[in-house]
């Protein structure tokens, strides 16, 4: 396949606009709590990663996020995003019981790189989160996904998460990004 | 404040023969400021590990109380902590998290400070202050005294603290060894922080809580996270130690060492947690420095006032950020040649038991976070914490080592003696008057 920015203006708008519509589509299953079907938009051997952020000096700023294998809020695989849905699903979860009220905005999304079945893009999120009378977190930030088409669906194959804030501001990530 | 009417005479806040504590304790402004100079600006504060800051330059900012330090190595290898604020108008002189620097130079008006704090020069040090300054005496403000445990280095602001050894006593010791004895140990890159909206001693006093455990982590020990084979062991070993120290926490007797030994000899089954623990406690190097009873133990220790030695290769700062707001950091530690796949391993749990995504500790800022709103109220407020679990009904074993432990079922001996010793150096105006004062860990019943 050619590189994207090489396909004509149309194959580029047929491109982003299926792969935004998967975002989209995903985001309404972690807003509405549909986590199973979510968990079936995943391919087995994805990597779903946040890694830390820390405030540095201009001149450190390559020393910023934390590298693979090192502390991360999220280091994901299929397993563990189960373990999650699962927990989540199964009784005195009690940071979500009563439910968070959550909304997930995408923006932003641009294509990377294409290449076979797969599509690498960047977009970049809010997500609001509400809870009980007066809990309130707001995290934005920059992600990087892969998605690869498996029997002609999309799925997710791997997710990177750059939040934009270094101390947590909230006193769990008791949900999905 | 007043006292509740029931207060015995000397204990304002903590019933000691009740187990009655005031929970204004967790909400009132003028108990917490009084926090930042008695317990914080007085205690042995941990600070980072010498890995963390391994080149001269290299430095690590971290929390005395709401004081911000600067623990730095300097050029002669040494570890300095040194106060973020400029002697001449306050301003921080460093922004960044971690990092490596020449020195500290002030972003007000360019007063530079080398890697010892001391002031080297400024702007018109001639033209504008015509030469007539001290440079010597307007260097940054200094930690009174830096020393370091097995690598963990920690810091007072008080020159008449005790030597850290003597601070720290057997038991801070003890709850230092049972990570370090994991081998020669090296930080992780990467200090895991949030923000819970609770006072610092509810997420403190929660690492002796085993009561907790099965209902607020009821969701993670229902998803397989905890085994139900690994929580089945709740026989209890709690251990006070002078000034507030503590471990408080499983404790297994040597049959269930050699029984755990002997399955993961067999290599039958996949190992649980606690065979990989109980095998290397069997280990002679091991047992000599943990002791007969400490070999025993896999509480989580608690150094006073607020460092948490987890069982995950962890330690965790509980740091205040006003009475209604506490940070907590991790810090990861793997030993160095350790084989891929433990290494792999014990990140798993590094990254996935705490910290605010953690599948265990997502539920537990929420019970702070709201029994400290808890204490704001007028009439709430005026209703004490019950915190006799277990008080009267245990007895302090005496073993010939000099380890001493109450070995029970799940209790509140920990919390007790916790707030017992809040309260103690609470009351004391200084470490003169607190060595006189302090209680020694309990003997007999309890």
């Amino acid at each position: 396949m050619a590189a994207f920015e090489d396909l004509s203006l149309q194959e580029r708008m047929l491109l982003t606009f299926e792969a935004e519509q998967f975002l989209f589509q995903e985001a309404a299953l972690l807003d509405e709590k549909k986590l199973d079907e979510w968990l079936n938009l995943l391919t087995e051997d994805i990597h779903y990663w946040m890694p830390l952020r820390r405030t540095t000096t201009a001149k450190e700023i390559d020393r910023e996020f934390t590298k693979p294998g090192d502390m991360a809020l999220f280091d994901d695989d299929i397993r563990t995003l189960r373990l999650r849905v699962e927990r989540l699903s199964a009784g005195r979860a009690w940071a979500e019981d009563p439910p968070s009220r959550t909304r997930r905005m995408v923006t932003n999304v641009r294509i990377l790189e294409i290449s076979g079945d797969e599509t690498l893009l960047s977009c970049n999120f809010q997500l609001y989160r509400t809870r009980l009378a007066s809990e309130e977190d707001s995290w934005i930030g920059r992600r990087e996904d892969l998605l690869r088409r498996v029997d002609g669906e999309l799925k997710l194959a791997r997710r990177h998460i750059f939040l934009e804030q270094t101390v947590i501001l909230a006193q769990n990530m008791s949900n999905l990004f | 404040m007043a006292e509740p009417s029931s207060a015995p005479a000397g204990q304002p806040w903590y019933d000691v023969d009740r187990g009655l504590l005031d929970r204004r304790i967790y909400a009132d402004p003028e108990i917490y400021a009084e926090e930042l100079e008695k317990i914080f600006a007085r205690a042995w504060n941990f600070v980072c590990h010498e890995t963390q800051i391994p080149e001269p330059g290299d430095f690590f900012m971290n929390w005395i109380g709401e004081d911000e330090v600067i623990v730095v190595r300097d050029r002669t290898g040494q570890i300095q902590v040194l106060l973020n604020s400029c002697a001449h108008r306050g301003n921080t002189v460093c922004r960044a998290e971690q990092g490596n620097a020449a020195s500290f130079l002030c972003s007000y008006h360019g007063w530079n400070f080398d890697l010892t704090g001391k002031l080297v020069g400024m702007p018109g040090e001639e033209e504008y202050y015509r030469s007539d300054i001290e440079k010597g005496q307007w260097g940054l403000g200094r930690a009174a005294q830096v020393d370091s445990y097995k690598g963990f280095v920690f810091a007072t602001m008080d020159p008449s603290a005790p030597p850290l050894e003597d601070y720290l006593g057997w038991v801070g010791r003890l709850g230092i060894d049972t990570l370090a004895t994991h081998g020669d140990l090296v930080a992780v890159d990467g200090v895991v922080k949030n923000r819970v909206k609770c006072n610092w001693k509810l997420a403190v006093d929660n690492l002796y809580d085993w009561y907790h455990v099965k209902i607020s982590h009821g969701s993670a020990i229902r998803a397989g996270l905890l085994s139900h084979e690994s929580m089945a062991y709740m026989d209890q070993m709690v251990i006070l130690g002078e000034y507030g120290h503590g471990i408080g926490g499983p404790g297994l007797s040597e049959a269930q060492i050699a029984e755990f030994d002997a399955r993961m000899a067999s290599g039958e089954g996949e190992p649980q947690w606690y065979d990989l623990q109980a095998a290397r406690r069997t280990d002679p190097k091991v047992r000599e420095i943990l002791g007969p009873v400490g070999s025993r133990c896999f509480g989580h220790p608690n150094i006073f006032p607020n460092l948490w030695v987890a069982l995950t290769r962890q330690v965790c700062l509980r740091i205040p950020r006003g009475p209604l707001e506490t940070e907590l950091w991790w810090f990861t530690f793997m030993p160095k040649g350790i084989s891929e796949e433990e290494r792999r391993n014990s990140m798993f749990m590094a990254n996935h038991v705490f910290g605010p995504a953690g599948l265990l500790e997502q539920d537990d800022g929420e019970n702070w976070s709201h029994s400290t709103r808890g204490s704001i109220g007028a009439v709430t407020s005026r209703q004490p914490h019950y915190l006799r679990m277990g008080q009267g009904h245990d007895r302090v074993g005496e073993d010939d080592s000099g380890q001493h432990a109450i070995e029970t079922v799940v209790n509140e001996h920990g919390q007790r003696w916790n707030y017992q010793s809040w309260q103690e150096w609470m009351l004391a105006e200084s470490w003169e008057d607190l060595i006189a004062s302090h209680s020694e860990p309990p003997k007999g019943t309890v």
